[in-house]
């Protein structure tokens, strides 16, 4: 039946090539191509001006500072997210009353809209609300505004929320890692006489490594590219402290139409995820092999 | 004493992880003087639009769903019994959709859904998602795990290619295709970035982006907001209850094949 299959076999797979081209290839590429001209909407002559767009980037203390701060949302969540992830998948791996209701229960946030997150972390977290409230009881000193109206708590909070979000899903991930490691491991060193900590920390951790490895590559990518969150709950604002990377694509791309210069924007962002990666992919390996 | 600690600490995770949910009913449910009511659902569908913003939502996230069961079907099928030119590629095709950063191709799409004459219109809603790769790849996995003995046997007894494809392998994949309905379904279902810069009128606008922009509003009225959140949430919430088992297995199952 192969034999007859060739054009069949490319006519019933052309949807996919179809959308790949036009929705993923073409964008890509065109993408690149504008980020070398004065693209703007509504401005009929469009010029080869070559890296000027990169250039005039880095020395944009907006763009500079966008990176900034995509970089501290990205350092400031993934260990906590991780972490939690973790801890939650190892209390949820044993065979208990309620487990999956439990497993189900935490990983609820992570379905649900973003958009809807951000809105109810906005009434939280503004005067008044209740995590405000629980903050000043507890003697924390909460900003008098609200969190999301001070320079100093704006991000913080968004990043506390999405650790909150995030947490339950990746513990998903941990405890299909989990389940990948032969119970006769922790037989054997239950018989040679290793500490529950030895086992987590000579038969666990190593085993979990790939999972570990893939989510926080995955969670790095994603957590660079945070967007929603930033436009319901703060515009970028207050004084820049929550502008990040994606939003000044956004700001410069599709709100001031300066298509060029935001796609040569997008370019390095795209450039640093993919750099990052690579990064954490190398340094991961070494440091388990340890 | 060990298992009350425990559950001791996994009743206060319970509690962290679900209160926001439940405050958010909560706010829908009662009004400024914290008294029981439904007055904000009947407000926001008597007086604000969410009529539409839920059927826009329904409609767009339907039409999806279809398409990619049918189109991940016809690919996956494609690249487990035919063959397909730069098969080996066209798996790399997953990571790319993966890895490359949504932000760099919406502003080519927005300049080529305004240049098609498809900017605001259902259409731009619905084409860049009616088929997709990781969908493609389940379904393919699925189908080598299917003995051809059934498609070979129907093609001795005459039966045309179109019918052994939709009649006899489709409903084989039945568990593969629910697993995809599912996950597209709710991926669309809260997607916000791409319907919020393709659309601008409110005909086309959808639950996600129009919560987020009744925020933008001076005065926020937040129990009309969450009884709009309520809206958005409660049909993923239904579905993931009803198919939680199945959602969570996948995605630890997922983690394996890493």
């Amino acid at each position: 039946m192969k034999q007859n299959g060739y054009a069949k076999g490319w006519m019933l797979f052309s949807p996919w090539i179809i959308t790949f081209l036009v929705f993923w290839f073409f964008p890509l590429v065109y993408s690149l191509v504008i980020s070398l001209t004065d693209y703007r909407l509504l401005d009929p002559s469009v010029d080869w001006i070559g890296f000027a767009n990169y250039s005039k980037l880095f020395s944009d203390a907006d763009f500079i500072s966008s990176l900034k701060n995509s970089f501290i949302f990205v350092i400031g969540t993934i260990p906590f997210t991780t972490a939690i992830a973790l801890a939650l998948a190892l209390l949820l791996n044993e065979k208990f009353k309620g487990r999956t209701f439990f497993r189900a229960a935490y990983f609820m946030p992570s379905i649900t809209s973003m958009v809807v997150i951000a809105l109810i972390f906005s009434n939280l977290y503004a005067r008044g609300g209740y995590l405000h409230l629980l903050a000043d009881m507890i003697g924390l000193a909460p900003p008098a505004n609200g969190f999301l109206l001070s320079e100093n708590s704006a991000l913080a909070s968004i990043m506390a929320m999405d650790i909150w979000m995030a947490s339950g899903y990746y513990m998903l991930l941990f405890l299909g890692g989990l389940q990948t490691i032969p119970t006769e491991l922790y037989e054997a060193a239950t018989i040679s006489g290793a500490s529950k900590w030895h086992q987590f920390r000579y038969i666990t951790l190593p085993m979990l490594k790939p999972v570990t490895l893939f989510i926080i590559v995955i969670n790095s990518i994603k957590s660079f590219q945070v967007f929603i969150e930033i436009f319901v709950m703060t515009k970028g604002g207050p004084l820049n402290s929550t502008f990040t990377g994606v939003y000044f694509v956004y700001e410069n791309g599709l709100r001031k139409f300066d298509f060029g210069y935001a796609s040569a924007a997008a370019y390095v962002l795209f450039a640093i995820i993919a750099i990052a990666s690579v990064i954490q992919f190398k340094f991961l390996k070494t440091e388990w092999k340890a | 004493m060990r298992q009350f600690g425990k559950y001791t600490l996994l009743a206060i995770i319970f509690v962290i992880m679900v209160f926001p949910l439940l405050w958010m009913f909560y706010l829908s449910l009662t009004s400024v003087q914290s008294q029981f009511t439904i007055q904000n659902f009947i407000y926001i569908f008597s007086s604000n639009n969410f009529g539409l913003y839920l059927f826009n939502s329904l409609f767009v996230g339907i039409t999806v769903t279809v398409g990619n069961i049918l189109f991940c079907f016809m690919c996956g099928y494609a690249l487990a019994r035919r063959k397909v030119p730069g098969s080996k590629f066209w798996l790399y095709t997953v990571l790319i959709v993966l890895m490359v950063p949504v932000h760099i191709v919406i502003i080519p799409i927005y300049i080529l859904m305004n240049k098609l004459g498809l900017y605001d219109s259902y259409w731009a809603l619905i084409l860049p998602w009616l088929v997709n790769p990781i969908g493609i790849f389940l379904i393919k996995q699925y189908i080598s795990t299917l003995p051809e003995s059934l498609e070979e046997a129907a093609r001795i007894d005459g039966a045309g290619e179109m019918k052994i494809l939709f009649r006899i392998v489709m409903p084989l994949c039945k568990p593969a295709l629910a697993i995809l309905a599912i996950q597209v379904f709710m991926t669309n279902w809260n997607s916000f970035l791409f319907p919020f810069i393709l659309t601008s009128s409110e005909t086309y606008r959808t639950l996600p982006v129009a919560l987020a922009l009744l925020l933008g509003y001076q005065s926020i009225d937040w129990h009309q907001l969450m009884a709009g959140s309520v809206v958005a949430v409660l049909p993923i919430l239904v579905l993931f209850l009803i198919f939680q088992r199945q959602i969570i297995s996948d995605i630890t199952a997922g983690a394996f094949k890493q």
